[in-house]
């Protein structure tokens, strides 16, 4: 076994050493020296293996076109053939997440080559590959680039020897959700009475069965008078005014926009159109009202059923966006409305 | 209280009353259990067995209570829930078909034990 | 009364409780023979095979028995296994047998027993075709079930026509409880090679011993639904009763018999009943860390209104002994997942702290979603495994019981029974896998 195994490396165009936002337009390219992590990578594994190459392509491209993208670089890693992918560290970039989550699945569904990325446990990129891929568990900002990278390379390395990995935990990666069958010392009562007494003293425990935690959120009190009340209307859909204005991305959104619809009775087309990339968007563009109905908010407000529409609809795209963005929007959009003393929000997702 | 009985076991056809059989599978009963549960019925059995083996098994009886105005949300959920556990058992299993005549037996003599369980009415 | 310190003695006055105080006598057992007369000699168990057939022939409703032998390492497959019972002798105080089943009724958990440790009687025999349960002795499923580890005593039993299903259950049932009794005598005048004592005085007595230990009870809920999904307490049919208070002694010396023979991985045969592992554990902790006030037997209804009413009937026994926590066990799977977490939920709520152990479906590769019906309450879960993880089972030597039940185990999935007579079946086929009384060693971790 003196033959090392192949890896091949996967960046975006920031760590490809390539250049900032302004190159995220540019399309794949394969390089055959190890750029950026790439670099210092192959000396992590120890001798057993090599990094053959760099792909590098830009966040926006990859997720503008992921079909053309992917078949690039697939073809690149068939011609190259490693033995194991290695993608990112992605931290909580959401474009770079998205773009190492669908090539880490595209990587294992179709070449059957394991994959290993890094990524911030809130990127939306873990939740599309973490079942296939495996995900170490990052910081979510580039300083934690030395701590990622040697956690990384022992995956590889296990992967490029065929070695069966360990726990999530002793192996620093994100659960990929499989329950796995395997026999303990202690039989079961046991470790529920441990778990018991552990519980009562107030010391740390741990389930063997962590129940899915989801983030509630209370209702507000209802309206009173919905005929008084002035109602905005906000969407995920990514419904935006014909040419994007303010250039809301498709995917991984990193900005909301508003616009004027006071004079509007629908958001039709084609003055209106859907820039969201998650979806099928023939229905949408068609009519834009069925993904945001304004056309019926309008005519509530004609009927009096309800006070006014607010002058302002607020849009984003939802896909792939991280949940700390999402909120961090909300947060906005909400401080805005509230100091606008509107009443009510109609928020439609798709 | 009336009962209204959902099956699609010939054998529960034949010996009760109130009874709306579907000539289905499982699945098609819980999906009508779901649909009754919707319109205001009320779950007085629970829509899953208390085992595996009997996930396997062709028939499937489900007890309900008459219509109310309100739709009760805890059978609500209970349905919803059942029907993800038992797709999710289904997905990759096949009925047992073999052993029907026994199934069908069984199906029986747990509703009957259902319904005697089930004192309450008024 | 010796060993009992004068301040128990005034609490024993004051509230005129007796304290249950049970003895139970373990003779190791190394090997089962067959032969003329039923003895235990040098840790060899010679069983009378004539005079046992003929014992349970007594029952009129028996065509004919089988009795055979398994060890652990043999190349033998046990299938379909109905129940498992460890042979026992009542030495002094109560009756031999099980009371209200087999024998008169009197109190179980006091006096002294005598256990033919290391054996086990396990019947054979198919109520309905669909029976699954099975125990390998060797190899690969030897690991998976714990009664690979027991030297077996197998009871085939087959009934004379035209028995409804529940009086075929009943005789099968009923003869697998005469059998370990019959082999159990063979221990009576044995000296026992280890003893242990269960002493446990009232709920007002040990909590006055240890006034600052918190206070723990176990509820333990049983498959309680009809035939072939019952669970009896001195020989009642516990679908009929409101959850029960039992003193700890009294399901670890037969108070407890299992009817329930469709849910081989997780259901509680009665030989983990009489060896009831959260009891034993919980039971080592009492006076130390705990102060363990009984055990609730709960059972597990069809309806909605019962599970209602025995979830809201076991949280007020609880708050009625003063209970701190609870652990909480289920059988089987299913519509009992709503049980056990409408307990846990309500528990939680009145502010009693909860541990569940439970199994799981996580589907062949793991990576369904275990419980549908998941609750925020429920915090500290031991899992016995994953009732679906594919176990591969090389064909045995011997088959003992009836071979064709190894198709059902398959579980009607294709390619599950190779050519070679290599068996592939989930874990829910083999006899206390995925123990939800936490009687084996599996469990699943996050990956």
């Amino acid at each position: 076994m003196s033959e090392k195994f192949k890896v091949l490396y996967y960046v975006n165009q920031f760590f490809g050493q390539v250049g900032g936002e302004d190159k995220a337009g540019m399309a794949p390219l394969f390089c055959p020296e190890k750029v950026g992590p790439a670099a210092g990578f192959e000396g992590l594994l120890k001798g057993a293996g090599e990094v053959v190459g760099t792909v590098i392509c830009g966040d926006n491209y990859f997720n503008e076109n992921k079909e053309r993208s992917l078949e690039f670089i697939l073809n690149v890693i068939k011609e190259q053939a490693p033995q194991v992918v290695v993608a990112g560290p992605a931290f909580n970039a959401g474009r770079y997440g998205m773009a190492c989550a669908e090539l880490a699945k595209a990587v294992v569904d179709e070449l059957k080559i394991p994959v290993v990325t890094g990524m911030y446990v809130e990127n939306p990129g873990v939740d599309i590959c973490k079942e296939k891929a495996i995900v170490i568990r990052t910081s979510d900002s580039a300083g934690g680039m030395r701590k990622a990278l040697p956690t990384m390379a022992a995956i590889a390395l296990k992967l490029g020897k065929g070695i069966e990995l360990g726990s999530p935990e002793e192996e620093g990666y994100i659960p990929r959700g499989m329950r796995k069958t395997l026999f303990v010392e202690k039989r079961g009562s046991q470790r529920a009475v441990e778990m018991l007494i552990a519980r009562l003293k107030g010391e740390p425990f741990q389930t063997e069965m962590p129940m899915p935690v989801f983030d509630q959120v209370n209702p507000a009190p209802a309206i009173k008078e919905l005929g008084k009340a002035t109602i905005a209307l906000c969407t995920s859909g990514g419904i935006v005014p014909k040419g994007n204005p303010d250039g809301i991305q498709s995917a991984s959104a990193q900005k909301w926009g508003k616009y004027d619809v006071s004079t509007r009775e629908a958001l039709s087309a084609p003055d209106f159109y859907t820039t969201h990339g998650g979806y099928d968007p023939v229905y949408a563009n068609e009519i834009p009202d069925r993904v945001a109905p304004l056309d019926i908010l309008k005519e509530f407000e004609k009927e009096g059923l309800i006070g006014k529409v607010y002058q302002w609809f607020y849009t984003t795209t939802g896909t792939g966006t991280a949940v700390s963005k999402a909120k961090e929007f909300g947060t906005q959009i909400g401080a805005e409305l509230k100091a606008a003393e509107v009443d009510g929000v109609i928020l439609t997702s798709t | 209280m009336k009962k209204l009985i959902i099956t699609n076991n010939p054998a529960v056809k034949e010996k009760f009353k109130n009874v709306f059989f579907i000539d289905g599978s499982p699945q098609d009963i819980l999906t009508k259990v779901r649909d009754l549960v919707h319109q205001g019925h009320g779950l007085i059995s629970h829509p899953l067995s208390a085992s595996l083996r009997m996930m396997f098994s062709p028939y499937r009886t489900v007890v309900l209570s008459t219509k109310k105005e309100q739709i009760d949300f805890f059978s609500a959920e209970i349905i919803e829930d059942s029907i993800i556990k038992y797709k999710n058992h289904m997905n990759y299993r096949k009925i047992d078909n073999v052993h029907s005549e026994d199934y069908q037996v069984i199906d029986i003599l747990l509703l009957e034990a259902a319904l005697n369980e089930d004192t309450g009415s008024w | 009364m010796e060993g009992l310190s004068e301040n128990k003695l005034v609490w024993r006055n004051k509230w005129g409780v007796d304290i249950l105080k049970l003895e139970i006598g373990r003779i190791y057992i190394k090997d089962i023979q067959l032969g003329n007369e039923t003895t235990v000699k040098n840790g060899i168990l010679t069983v009378d095979k004539e005079g046992l057939i003929t014992k349970l022939k007594e029952d009129e409703r028996i065509k004919d028995v089988k009795i055979d032998v398994a060890r652990p390492g043999e190349k033998v497959r046990i299938i379909p296994v109905k129940d498992v019972i460890e042979p026992r002798v009542k030495v002094s105080g109560g009756v031999n047998g099980f009371p209200g089943v087999t024998a008169k009724q009197a109190q179980c958990g006091d006096g002294v027993t005598h256990v033919l440790y290391g054996a086990a009687v396990v019947t054979v025999g198919d109520i309905v075709g669909f029976q699954e349960g099975v125990i390998d002795m060797w190899g690969e499923g030897a690991r998976w079930t714990p009664f690979s580890k027991t030297f077996n005593l197998t009871v085939d039993i087959n009934v004379v026509e035209g028995l409804t299903p529940h009086v075929h259950e009943e005789t099968v049932r009923v003869a697998g409880l005469r059998a370990a009794e019959f082999v159990g005598t063979a221990g009576k005048d044995i000296k026992p090679d280890e003893v242990l004592a269960y002493e446990m005085g009232s709920i007002f007595e040990e909590s006055a011993k240890y006034p600052n230990l918190p206070k723990v009870i176990y509820a333990e809920m049983m498959i309680t639904q009809g035939l072939l999904h019952d669970t009896y307490i001195y020989g009642v049919n516990a679908q009929n009763i409101l959850p029960a208070l039992l003193h700890v002694n009294e399901e670890l010396d037969g108070a407890v018999v299992s009817g329930n023979c469709v849910a081989a991985c997780d259901k509680i045969t009665t030989y983990q009943h009489q060896n009831n592992s959260v009891i034993n554990d919980l039971y080592a902790q009492h006076g130390k860390e705990i102060n363990f006030l009984g055990c609730i037997m709960v059972p597990e209804h069809t309806t909605l209104g019962g599970k209602l009413r025995a979830s809201e009937y076991t949280l007020k026994l609880a708050k009625m002994l003063g209970a701190d926590a609870v652990v909480i066990s289920e059988e089987g799977y299913g519509n009992p997942d709503s049980d056990l977490l409408m307990i846990c939920k309500k528990c939680e709520k009145a502010g009693i702290k909860t541990v569940l152990i439970t199994d799981e479906c996580a589907g062949r590769d793991g990576m369904s979603q275990p419980l549908a019906d998941t609750a925020q309450e429920a915090v500290a879960v031991v899992s016995g495994g994953n009732v679906s993880h594919v176990v591969t089972l090389p064909p045995a030597d011997k088959v003992i019981g009836n071979p064709e039940a190894i198709a059902v185990l398959a579980g009607g999935w294709k390619g599950a029974l190779l050519e070679d007579g290599t068996l592939m079946c989930e874990l829910n086929a083999v006899i206390g896998s995925t123990s939800e009384i936490g009687f084996h060693n599996v469990t699943c971790r996050l990956y």
